[in-house]
């Protein structure tokens, strides 16, 4: 356990943003410990929930003057450990930082604060015909602070691009508490160095977002969804890549395979997918209606080239909505097959997919685990979703040895060790695999700049200093 | 020795044995937005799974059942089960906040206010003064003008939120321009559900021939089926009249509504109180009333008290004697919100009533029960009613048994959230099927100074067949929609 805040630093907490909003005892800090990937329990020292930028930028300016370190957190669902409080930090968190601040649909952009969950920003942006794209499999719960840090992507980034595109300007709280606004509707991106591009993705390891400004895109006018039934999913490997080759360029292809058909189709959640496939891929086509049906008839065809035994069609909103609903809550509907899992995360090429799946698949019969892969095919976003139960230590050792296995893999085939879900704690220690001493010093340099006492989110994403050195 | 162990390792043993409940829990955070104190807090032990989270670390050991922490975030749970719906992993939360609840009460036992409350809901002859008290109060105008008069805070405050509640259930009185020139008079625009005598003054049940409309009784036949109502505690002793309305309109769809004697509160204020044991012995004495009715099914108007009887068999899983888990279970099966009978039916059509209600959904009606649509068309079946769901209907209203007293200050921002987007239909009338929610949304709009009433939706369908004549002779019995007049 950490010890506790300086009872002067907690008195003036509690003086800016109010008793209720300071947490210290250590039983409420329990709840902190873990984010979405909840084989990690470190508990913070504290939490804090400012309201406002200025208590915010404030909550900053008091833990910097007892080199305290922070860690900003939004709604603690991220899958790489990132939200976690390490060497005696404490969580600076978003959920009261929740309102959108300005819309504006002449130029397409809104103002918010990084509490917003992304559906949110969509639901109030539709009514202008107007949507946020990065749409991260948690959209409902996740926030926009939290995708800023993580440069979140999702399904339809296949086509849209993730995060960073998205992203026009950002008010940042720096460690000592000084505001810096860079980008924003007045400048033209294109000027001087991309400062927004350099943060994004930073992984709350830079700076905290206390104020971001997106931009918004217009509602596709129609949209076409598929559902290819494969006996594999190597074959519905192939069929993305095949679905490539014929140059469509669908707005998402995601593949799921047999073990998460079944725990989706126990759920709420539950799609239609056929529980006795191999495999099913979920394709989409958005945008002028025109030219739809063919594209989504040349896909078909591919699909039934690459083996598939059936290609269905949703009819309606509601058979859309269903067929992604199930695919999006498919992590949180795991927890019927096993109490615990590991989500992981990697990169692929595309062409690689089949071969990669396959050995993912020994690699899990060698360990005897059970894997379920879910994941964004398109771009080649692996992610196997490892199951376990924490209470077995020698599954335990298990899981942290396959894990190890698929990370070398995907870089030995040209890939790497996240997609979108982030370094964070979890990675930290696969980073040697694909940068070298001077990459990581490079990193270091740049962090070193917006954080020159290292107080924001220790002992992520880099490697320990003498490990790299 | 037992007797030497700390008591509060027996109970966490007891949360223990929901480790299996527990598990599914992955801390994917897609709950987080679902709940009103997290929304409104935005502390994540007031989130669904923080409050998992803390269930889990007892489970392990980890923190003390005892602990402030537990108790204070396990009680600011409203018990709304919002989180239920949207968990992909199909977590029991509802069920775990009892057992949560009733480990955290044994351990430390529950606020004065919530004690009080449920030794009331113990006992038929607390119940009964209880009720009757409230009913002189509202009668005699004292609860409207202690609603006027008393101060907001403190006490005082609760005293006046409690008076507010009690004021609420009256009767609403539909404008004249609702009824107008439908049968060539104005003078039926009275109090909706009028059509038995005096209702709400009833101790008893009113008895069968009362409640039992005359037309109905002509369609009698022995494939009919045999339908018993809980009555309910606050539903019988201040909404007696939507008791006499659901009879009346169950019987004009086809059911038999059968008298069930000695049938208890339901149990679900205990439960959700953190007394389980209470709880059971009520679902004891339901399951024993309701058997020797020999009805096919239980009707439930009350929301909260039909999601607690789909749970009997939940509840009494572990209990053995004389097979009472599984005739728990086979009462929980034939359990249905009437809205569900009356959607299974149709229902038939009424006359027509020219105004706007605002439709809320109460949580356990919409989460627990998941029902979305039966509700909804009890109110489709009168004509020309303009139906305007509440913006936000699926969130909590903040009444959640007692929440108001336990919590005044958070539970005031939730109702007085939710008597914002109520106002913002502009609806003539409320409807939500559910004793609670209406006092609660009530009370909230009394005390906003709005004059809009709440009525439950079976009040609104049972003034419609009776000003379609279902009810007072004339030439009926044919199904759906009728010429009016001839009352």
């Amino acid at each position: 356990m950490t010890e506790p805040l300086a009872p002067t630093l907690e008195r003036r907490l509690v003086e800016l943003v109010g008793r209720d909003h300071v947490i210290t005892e250590a039983d409420r800090l329990l709840v902190y410990e873990s984010d979405g990937l909840s084989a990690y329990r470190w508990p913070p020292r504290a939490v804090v929930l400012p309201a406002t930028t200025e208590e915010a930028a404030g909550v900053l300016r008091l833990l910097h003057g007892e080199g305290v370190p922070v860690v900003p957190r939004g709604a603690g669902t991220g899958l790489s450990g990132g939200a976690l409080a390490a060497e005696g930090a404490v969580i600076v968190g978003t959920a009261r930082m929740n309102r959108i601040l300005a819309l504006d649909p002449e130029n397409r952009v809104a103002r918010l604060q990084p509490g917003v969950q992304n559906t949110r920003l969509t639901d109030a942006a539709r009514p202008y015909g107007l949507y946020y794209a990065p749409d991260p499999s948690s959209q409902t719960a996740c926030t926009i602070g939290g995708n800023v840090a993580e440069n979140s992507g999702g399904p339809h980034c296949l086509k849209y691009g993730v995060t960073t595109r998205y992203i026009s300007g950002l008010t940042l709280a720096l460690a000592d508490g000084e505001l810096v606004k860079i980008g924003g509707a007045g400048t033209d991106p294109e000027a001087g160095y991309d400062l927004v591009g350099l943060v994004v993705g930073s992984e709350g390891c830079f700076a905290m977002a206390v104020e971001v400004e997106v931009r918004l895109l217009p509602l596709p006018e129609a949209v076409r969804t598929l559902l290819g039934i494969f006996a594999s999913v190597a074959d519905a490997a192939r069929a993305v890549t095949a679905i490539i080759r014929e140059g469509l360029l669908p707005a998402a292809m995601e593949i799921i395979d047999q073990n998460t058909i079944r725990a989706v189709e126990a759920s709420v959640y539950a799609a239609g997918y056929p529980t006795d496939a191999g495999a099913a891929l979920v394709v989409e086509f958005d945008g002028t209606d025109a030219g739809l049906d063919a594209d989504a008839r040349r896909a078909e065809a591919c699909c039934l080239s690459a083996g598939a035994r059936e290609v269905r069609r949703a009819r309606n909103a509601g058979e859309r909505l269903a067929l992604w609903q199930g695919r999006k809550k498919a992590f949180g509907a795991m927890g019927r097959v096993a109490p615990d899992l590991l989500v992981q995360d990697a990169t692929v090429p595309r062409t690689k997919l089949p071969e990669v799946l396959e050995r993912i698949g020994e690699i899990a019969k060698r360990y005897d685990l059970t894997i379920g892969n879910v994941f964004h095919a398109g771009d080649g976003n692996l992610h196997p979703n490892v199951l376990f139960d924490r209470r077995n230590t020698d599954e335990r050792e298990r899981v942290e040895a396959a894990s190890k296995e698929i990370m070398a893999l995907c870089v030995e085939v040209g890939g790497t060790i996240t997609g979108e879900h982030g370094v964070g704690v979890d990675k930290r220690k696969y980073m040697k695999l694909v940068y070298g001493p001077d990459e990581i010093d490079a990193m270091r340099d740049v962090k070193a700049v917006f954080d020159p006492r290292g107080l924001f989110n220790p002992g992520k994403v880099l490697p320990d200093a003498e490990v790299s050195a | 020795m037992a007797l030497e162990q700390h008591p509060v390792g027996a109970l966490e043993q007891a949360l223990e044995a929901q480790h299996e409940r527990l598990m599914p829990c992955v801390h994917c955070g897609f709950c987080l937005p679902a709940c009103p104190t997290y929304n409104r807090l935005g502390d994540e032990a007031d989130s669904p799974r923080g409050r998992l989270h803390l269930m889990r670390a007892v489970v392990d050991g980890r923190l003390s059942a005892a602990s402030e922490a537990f108790r204070r975030h396990i009680d600011r749970c409203l018990g709304c089960r919002a989180c239920e719906p949207v968990c992909p992993s199909g977590v029991e939360y509802g069920t775990l906040l009892e057992l949560a609840r009733d480990v955290a009460g044994r351990s430390r036992p529950p606020v004065l206010s919530t004690r009080l409350m449920l030794a009331v809901f113990s006992s038929r002859l607390w119940r009964g003064l209880f009720f009757l008290g409230g009913r002189l109060l509202r009668s005699t105008g004292l609860a409207a003008l202690g609603t006027r008069l008393l101060p907001s805070g403190g006490l005082l405050g609760s005293a006046r939120l409690g008076l507010a509640m009690v004021a609420a259930t009256g009767p609403w009185r539909a404008s004249r321009r609702w009824t107008e020139g439908q049968d060539g008079t104005t003078s039926h625009a009275g109090a909706v559900g009028s059509a038995s005598a005096d209702p709400d003054r009833a101790q008893k049940p009113p008895p069968p021939s009362r409640a039992t409309p005359v037309v109905a009784d002509r369609h009698r036949s022995t494939d009919r089926i045999r339908v018993g109502l809980l009555t309910g505690c606050v539903q019988e002793g201040l909404y007696a009249r939507v008791n006499a309305a659901t009879r009346r309109v169950l019987e004009a769809n086809g059911y038999d509504v059968v008298e069930v004697r000695g049938q208890e509160c339901c149990g679900a204020l205990h439960a959700h109180g953190g007394d389980l044991e209470e709880a059971r012995r009520l679902a004891r004495a339901n399951v024993a009333s309701f058997e020797a009715a020999a009805v096919d099914l239980v009707a439930v108007n009350a929301a909260g008290c039909g999601a607690a009887m789909k749970e009997y068999g939940t509840w009494l899983s572990n209990d053995t004697v004389d097979d009472m888990a599984e005739r728990a279970a086979a009462l929980a099966r034939k359990t249905r919100d009437v809205s569900e009978l009356l959607s299974e039916s149709g229902p038939r059509r009424g006359a027509p009533l020219r105004g706007v209600v605002a439709y809320d959904h109460p949580c356990h009606l919409l989460h627990a029960q998941r029902l979305e649509q039966p509700p909804l068309s009890v109110l489709a079946a009168v004509p020309e009613l303009e139906v305007r769901v509440v913006e936000g209907a699926s969130e909590c209203c903040g009444g959640a048994g007692i929440y108001g007293l336990t919590h005044p200050d958070l539970g005031g921002r939730i109702g007085g959230d939710k008597v914002r987007s109520v106002l913002a239909a502009s609806a003539d009338v409320v409807a939500t099927p559910n004793p609670g929610c209406m006092m609660q949304i009530g009370a909230g709009l009394r005390l906003a100074g709005a004059d809009l009433g709440v009525v439950h939706p079976v009040e609104l369908l049972d003034e419609s067949y009776r000003r379609a004549g279902y009810y007072a002779g004339g030439p009926s019995g044919s199904r759906g929609p009728r010429p009016s007049g001839g009352i």
